[in-house]
């Protein structure tokens, strides 16, 4: 037992009694926001979100490039191609081959000005057709889309312009019989065809200086495109900041439209009660009932879409008329709620009139839920927007959106699936984004609400 | 001391909780809410905790019974032993678990703490089916049973109905037949009244008390009332800032009050008797912060008789006499002025 | 003697559904003299609280009137009335967790009835503001700070606060301490009751705890299922009570005293507090009374007084 004075055991000074509050003081938002802070998950999607605004807005003055113009030495590219393009002369037509050939083979090297093909007559031929495929001749002998027919054996040479890219083709000639009809007999030969470009329309692409020392057989690159070209050769970066000002206009101003609607309509039916509010709440009801995507449809012919429009008012017009619901609802639960609090019938008594007790006491307790509903809204719209033009029922061509986007990816997705992926990818990290955020809102605002000691 | 003696050959403990450490962490920090909590009950006797909020009452008997999440709830040190049988942080005994059959507990809302979408009837019969294997005839049988042991009329016909069509004090009763299904025993009940009128607090204190006769089980009675503590326990503890400031009988803390706390609180509620009037004397100020809690005593500042040492240290549980002991300096044999209205151990004046 | 508020008559129901009323408030009279307390008392489905707020205007009054020094209050208030009478009438509300908008300060809140009233400036607002925290035991610079950074009891001592800074004759009490500690009860009751002498209130305070209500009022009413079924001095009901409720209700209301809760009967009733929604014919306390006897369930007693006493009880035991 330890040792004791009677000092120990003097009386303690007396202390005082008032009411003190020991920690700084924070209003609502800096509370809301230190928790929110502490959230990592939701802190890592505002991050998202705000990396989104920028590059959404300011993107573009980043990365200059149109993203309508077609960059055709490049058409459908994947990011990371390779971009070399050897300059050749200036196109002339091809006279025919020099030597005579003893099997199908290249009369010259093979790029994208050009493909210069000979042969040697095939046995029992009276004529040859020739094929061109991407794929290799197996043996089932599918050739390709054919490209020209002799029906004598007096041209034996083709120079194939089509629509060339770089890349591996596969040629075919095809002996015809003395009717024109295709026999058994073919030779095939695999052509790596390289991109080529001559001076003068490097300097049309904008790729060399107009006084740029260049000589045939120099190899020029061609312009960068970081996520690669669609199937018109537009680039992709371009296209995704430029769909991302569609899709995020609509996506963050629809809402805010709706949103607002619905709160102050919702307000006015929770404030005023009774049959006025059932009213109200039954016509809420019906705009719920009304199909979505057939309203979409209605209004997008009800407004004409001509060619050269691009479709995001209307769209516009139709969420803001049929999406409000949700939030007026949601208010008006909470103007309800906030009616019998105490602290309303305390204003109430000390003379307030409707419109203090309405802006004063009751809206601003039902911001925090406004504010949670808008973050769920935002990808909400995002998505919507995104299925329509995904449908073809959206924004119209050729104003870029990511839901069109992903569209025209679709139909090249097994060959060059970079023109979904992209996209896609871009739908879905900011409708990922915003509903987090969302979430972590609404963790970080309701605890504020729930009032806890 | 021959009172004592007696008592300890007829009485062996049901259950001992022996310096029983709880802390939470929370979003501003951990929080000590109990700092250690020791107490016994022995069979067919009442054992009052008091205290106010934030004091630590719940959080004792719902860590005993492991209804804290842990995390973000901790026990950091004690034991609790039911029958010599440790129970903290392991309520399954050989296979069983202890809650619902050895220990029953019911609890303050009655409205929410019963399922609102399972009958009554239900609700009562699913301890015995999981605790004695019953089936669920049987079962319902015996709730209709119970029901009617805790004087609900028409026992059959209420059994069959939801929770929504009974009003609290019914459905207080439906939860104390739930509790004692399986014949605990020992009954705890954290403020079962707090949220009933005063009219239906009378019968369900009655039940309790009747119950108790009946079965023989030891009750732990949560509550913040001095006016229940008086009607139904053998024991008192008194709970301030997460430890026990004063234990003893019920008469021992209402009329030999040894601590300024249960003195506080004493003359801080009217009395009712005409001769005994007096001004309400709050005690001013508010409980510590349990986050940062104070080395000395926690009701320091708030103690008119505050010493220097209280400031300092906390005293251990000082023994006045018989099962009589308090928390508090003044007690201790150096201290030579004292306030005459705190009770002193005999010889000790 | 003056009497400061009377309610004559009134009536207060509720419509749920399309048939069905809540009978909260049935034909209550009570008159409040000036500067006394009143202390209401009863349980669930009695009415106290339903009668405090349509007494001061907050709920409509479905027949019978309320009159302050003898001029009669609008059957329904419209703003302009609550702004008429709040220099007058006041109202203390029951939780302290939802009766602080959390979104505004303690400045804000407590000087609202100043802001909406006097023409006194925002620094004279101000001084009057910190001068009210001070007089409820808080400090002037808490006036920046917010509802949640404070304990409950300080809570209802700022609602005390904003009630009475536009100085009132006459305050309903709505369970003030209901939701606080039993410490923190007293500090709040001594402070009402400081308040009540210096400035001279008129309390009508309504709580379901007896011996608080008793310690508290001059005069003490009881109500049961919408109607009073006596009314007198504080003590003398508590101690001899008239009628058969009465007797029942304080018979279980707990006392802190373990040797007189030992030698006391038990004085439980049976059965359960009826609903409001049907409301049986004759004496409302008749299904569960001790002493009900046959004219009690078809003939509703008044409330009269008793001879030589200053006591008035509805009850047939009594007539």
């Amino acid at each position: 037992m330890a040792e004791y004075s009677a000092a120990d055991f003097a009386p303690l000074k007396v202390q005082s009694h008032s009411q003190t509050l020991s920690r700084p003081s924070l209003s609502y938002w800096q509370d809301a926001w230190i928790r929110l802070k502490a959230n990592r998950r939701a802190l890592t999607s505002l991050y998202l979100v705000i990396g989104l605004l920028v590059f959404t807005l300011l993107g573009p003055l980043i990365w200059r490039v149109n993203p309508a113009s077609q960059d055709l030495d490049q058409i459908s590219a994947p990011p990371g191609r390779d971009r070399g393009a050897l300059v050749v002369p200036e196109y002339t037509p091809w006279e025919g081959p020099t030597t005579q050939a003893t099997e199908l083979q290249l009369a010259a090297p093979p790029t994208s000005q050009a493909v210069r093909l000979q042969w040697a007559p095939l046995p029992n031929a009276h004529g040859h057709r020739v094929y061109r495929n991407l794929y290799p001749v197996g043996p089932e002998r599918a050739f390709g889309i054919p490209l020209a027919e002799f029906f004598d054996n007096s041209t034996l040479y083709f120079e194939d312009r089509l629509d060339l890219r770089p890349g591996r083709y596969y040629y075919s000639v095809v002996a015809l019989n003395d009717n024109g009809r295709p026999t058994t007999e073919a030779q095939t030969i695999t052509v790596d065809v390289r991109r080529a470009t001559s001076i003068s329309d490097a300097i049309k692409q904008g790729i060399i200086p107009v006084d740029a020392e260049v000589e045939v057989g120099d190899v020029l690159q061609v312009a960068l495109h970081p996520l690669g070209t669609d199937y018109l050769g537009r680039d992709m970066l371009a296209r995704l900041m430029a769909g991302a000002r569609v899709s995020l206009f609509i996506g963050i101003f629809a809402p805010f439209l709706y949103v607002l609607f619905g709160v102050v309509y919702g307000s006015v039916a929770g404030f005023l009660g009774g049959k006025i509010d059932q009213l109200m709440m039954r016509f809420a009801d019906f705009v719920v009932a009304l199909p979505f995507l057939l309203f979409m449809i209605l209004f997008k012919i009800a407004f004409g879409i001509g060619p050269g429009e691009s479709g995001v008012f209307p769209m516009l017009v139709a969420m803001i008329l049929l999406l409000w619901p949700a939030s007026a609802r949601l208010v008006r639960g909470q103007i309800l709620q906030i009616r019998e609090q105490g602290y309303v019938e305390a204003s109430k008594l000390l003379g307030a009139k409707s419109t203090y007790l309405i802006f004063r006491h009751m809206l601003p307790n039902t911001l925090g839920v406004v504010l949670v509903t808008l973050t769920f809204e935002i990808p909400r719209a995002i998505f919507t927007e995104a299925f329509l033009s995904f449908i073809g029922m959206g924004v119209a061509p050729p104003t870029p959106s990511w839901g069109s986007m992903s569209n025209e990816g679709i139909k090249t997705m097994l060959n060059t699936p970079h023109e979904l992926i992209f996209p896609a990818l871009m739908i879905s990290i900011t409708v990922l984004a915003f509903n987090l955020l969302g979430d972590g809102l609404r963790d970080a605002l309701d605890a504020r609400m729930r009032n806890t000691e | 001391m021959s009172e004592m003696a007696h008592k300890a050959e007829s009485s062996v403990p049901l259950l001992v909780v022996e310096n029983l450490h709880v802390e939470f962490d929370t979003y501003g920090g951990t929080v000590q809410a109990v700092r250690g909590v020791s107490f016994s009950i022995e069979a067919g006797k009442t054992l009052a905790i008091v205290g106010e909020s934030g004091c630590g009452k719940s959080v004792t008997v719902q860590s005993m019974m492991g209804l804290i999440p842990m995390p973000p709830g901790r026990i950091t040190a004690g034991s609790a032993r039911l029958k010599g049988n440790e129970i903290l942080g392991r309520h399954i005994i050989k296979g069983r678990d202890i809650r619902g059959s050895q220990i029953g507990m019911i609890f303050q809302d009655p409205m929410t703490s019963l399922n609102p979408t399972m009958t009554i009837g239900d609700q009562i019969a699913e301890p015995l089916q999981i605790h004695r294997g019953y089936s669920h005839a049987k079962a319902f049988k015996e709730a209709i049973n119970l029901l009617s042991m805790s004087k609900i009329p028409e026992a059959a016909k209420r059994a069959r109905q939801y929770p929504f069509e009974f009003s609290g004090g019914m459905l207080q009763r439906a939860m104390i037949a739930m509790a004692i299904a399986c014949k605990p025993s020992i009954l705890i009940a954290d403020e079962p009244t707090t949220a009933l009128d005063v009219t239906i607090q009378a019968q369900i204190l009655d039940l309790l008390q009747d119950l108790q006769k009946e079965t023989g089980m030891a009750v732990i009675l949560i509550t913040h009332d001095l006016g229940v503590v008086a009607r139904m326990a053998d024991d008192v503890a008194v709970m301030y800032a997460g430890k026990i400031v004063e234990q003893g009988s019920v008469d021992d803390i209402f009329y030999r009050s040894a601590h300024p706390y249960t003195l506080g609180l004493k003359l801080a509620m009217p009395t009712n008797d005409p001769a005994k009037q007096h001004k309400l004397n709050p005690i001013e100020g508010s409980p510590p912060d349990l986050f940062s809690p104070p080395p000395g005593c926690g009701y320091c500042p708030r103690c008119p008789y505050a010493m220097e040492i209280c400031d300092r240290q906390q005293s251990d549980l000082i023994a006045l006499s018989g099962h009589h002991a308090s928390r508090c300096w003044l007690h201790h044999p150096e201290v030579t002025q004292r306030p005459e209205d705190l009770t002193y151990a005999e010889g000790q004046r | 003697m003056t009497h400061l508020i009377e309610a004559i008559e009134l009536t207060r129901y509720f419509n749920i559904g399309r048939h069905q009323r809540v009978h909260a408030v049935e034909k209550v009279s009570l008159a409040i003299a000036e500067k006394e307390i009143l202390g209401l008392v009863g349980e669930s489905g009695s009415g106290k609280s339903t009668f405090g707020k349509t007494v001061v205007g907050l709920h409509d009054k479905t027949s019978g009137q309320v009159k302050l020094r003898g001029e009669t209050l609008p059957q329904h208030y419209r703003p302009a009335d609550f702004q008429r009478y709040a220099s007058r009438m006041q109202m203390i509300f029951q939780d302290p967790y939802s009766s602080l908008n959390p979104r505004m300060t303690i400045g804000e809140i407590v000087g609202e009835g100043l802001r909406l009233h006097s023409s006194l400036d925002d620094k004279q607002v101000k001084d009057r503001v910190a001068e009210w925290l001070v007089k409820v035991g808080l400090q002037a610079g808490h006036m920046s700070r917010y509802p949640h950074e404070f304990s409950g009891g300080q809570r209802q001592r700022i609602g005390i606060a904003r009630a009475l800074i536009l100085e009132p004759d006459f305050v309903v009490c709505d369970e003030p301490i209901s939701a606080l500690d039993v410490s923190v009860q007293a500090q709040v009751i001594n402070l009402l009751g400081e308040l009540q002498s210096t400035m001279g209130l008129t309390l009508l305070f309504i709580a379901h705890d007896l011996s608080m209500v008793r310690y508290v009022s001059d005069r003490m009413a009881v109500m049961y299922l919408g109607s009073i079924v006596e009314v007198g001095k504080a003590d003398d009901v508590y101690f001899t009570p008239k009628h058969p409720y009465t007797e029942i209700l304080i018979g279980s209301n707990p006392e802190p005293d373990p040797e007189l809760e030992r030698s006391r009967p038990s004085t439980a009733i049976s059965g359960e507090i009826p609903s409001p929604v049907n409301v049986p014919a004759g004496c409302r306390f008749a299904n569960r009374c001790p002493k009900v006897m046959p004219v009690c369930r078809d003939v509703t007693p008044e409330l009269l007084p008793l001879k030589d006493l200053d006591r008035q009880v509805a009850c047939h035991l009594y007539t």
